[in-house]
């Protein structure tokens, strides 16, 4: 096989030759007996390879994968970006505001901090920041595992 | 199409890959359900190539777990403007190329044919249902001379040949992922597809007589 075409026969008979060279190969196959054979051959190799057993992976491939990948830890961006969501802080800050009210409202001294959650207070914090998110929704429980442990990514960075 | 395409899916192709791109970029801002949609879609078409890359079921999924783990840790490098079928096959190429030159992932299309001989045939791969004994053992032995094609190929035209004869890529597609041109895949795929022929003419001529000694 030894023809100037034979190297352009499997893109023939995948349908990948641009027009006009697919023209010149249908052309060719016409006078050329040796092409003739080695086309028969693709398309007949193609048909057979259609009916190879099918490969089906276990399906604990899924299970694994997917608890592989909630083992990874979420960058601190992600997290830090979830915090700030209107939905986490909006609830956060009226909280806060509530409890600010309250302690106003029954110790005539000044508030005493402390009593104040620290997450609850970073939230109130970046108040301003929050504003310029969109509203996503808080209704994953990584969320809200981040939301209790605020204080530890502030130790982080 | 005329090539082999036994990655089916029952879902509008151009639709599908838009929602693709979108989830991808889902998993790039940490959403891990977008993740499981993305691998519930494609985890078969990952595994069923790297299975005819190395040629062994558990190291096929090995692959696969990491692949995909590979692809959500690195899912901020994907842009919408690739194809994540193509972006994810450039993932899934590289990733089976590189253990296999690491030398982790032995290709082992014969051995395991060999193995599932000596385990009394058991089959590993899924034949049609309601299939005869006899229909089933000439797709055994049609596997057995594929798997020994591919073996005996190099590693691009082996991932090349994959990813057009059992994935339905276009060449266009297999060149980006394999980060090749197209004539170099169009090329790739003629040998590799013409060493496919000859195993398998040799398998239908059927075993060389063997020379009486009379």
């Amino acid at each position: 096989m030894s023809c100037g075409y034979e190297e352009e026969l499997t893109a023939y008979v995948d349908e990948e030759l641009p027009p006009a060279r697919r023209a010149e190969v249908e052309a060719h196959l016409g006078g050329c007996s040796g092409c003739r054979g080695t086309e028969a051959l693709l398309r007949r190799t193609m048909e057979q390879l259609a009916g190879l057993p099918e490969f089906s992976p276990s399906p604990d491939t899924r299970r694994e994968v997917l608890a592989k990948v909630e083992a990874l830890p979420l960058p601190l961006r992600e997290r830090l970006l979830a915090l700030l969501r209107p939905a986490v802080l909006v609830p956060a800050a009226s909280l806060a505001a509530a409890a600010g009210l309250a302690l106003y409202a029954t110790a005539p001294s000044e508030p005493d901090l402390d009593v104040l959650d620290a997450g609850t207070l970073e939230l109130a914090m970046n108040l301003e920041v929050v504003e310029d998110y969109d509203v996503v929704g808080l209704d994953r429980s990584e969320d809200l595992e981040v939301v209790a442990h605020l204080h530890e990514l502030e130790e982080v960075q | 199409m005329p090539r082999n395409f036994s990655g089916a899916v029952g879902f509008d192709v151009s639709v599908e890959a838009d929602s693709d791109a979108q989830m991808m970029l889902k998993v790039a801002a940490g959403d891990r359900r977008a993740f499981a949609i993305l691998f519930d879609r494609y985890h078969t078409s990952v595994a069923r190539f790297a299975f005819r890359f190395v040629g062994d079921r558990e190291r096929a999924e090995e692959l696969t777990q990491d692949i995909f783990v590979k692809l959500y840790r690195n899912a901020k490098s994907y842009r919408p403007a690739a194809k994540f079928k193509t972006f994810l096959f450039r993932v899934a190429a590289n990733h089976c190329l590189n253990e296999v030159r690491r030398g982790e992932y032995r290709v082992a299309h014969t051995t395991t044919s060999e193995r599932e001989e000596e385990e009394g045939g058991g089959v590993e791969l899924a034949g049609p249902e309601g299939e005869r004994p006899d229909q089933a053992l000439a797709a055994r032995e049609m596997e057995r001379a594929v798997g020994e094609a591919l073996k005996a190929m190099s590693e691009r035209e082996r991932a090349a040949f994959t990813m057009c004869r059992f994935e339905g890529m276009a060449y266009r597609e297999i060149a980006e992922a394999l980060e090749a041109s197209e004539a170099a895949v169009k090329s790739l795929i003629h040998r590799a597809t013409l060493a496919v022929a000859k195993k398998l003419e040799e398998l239908q001529a059927g075993p060389v007589p063997v020379r009486s000694r009379a």
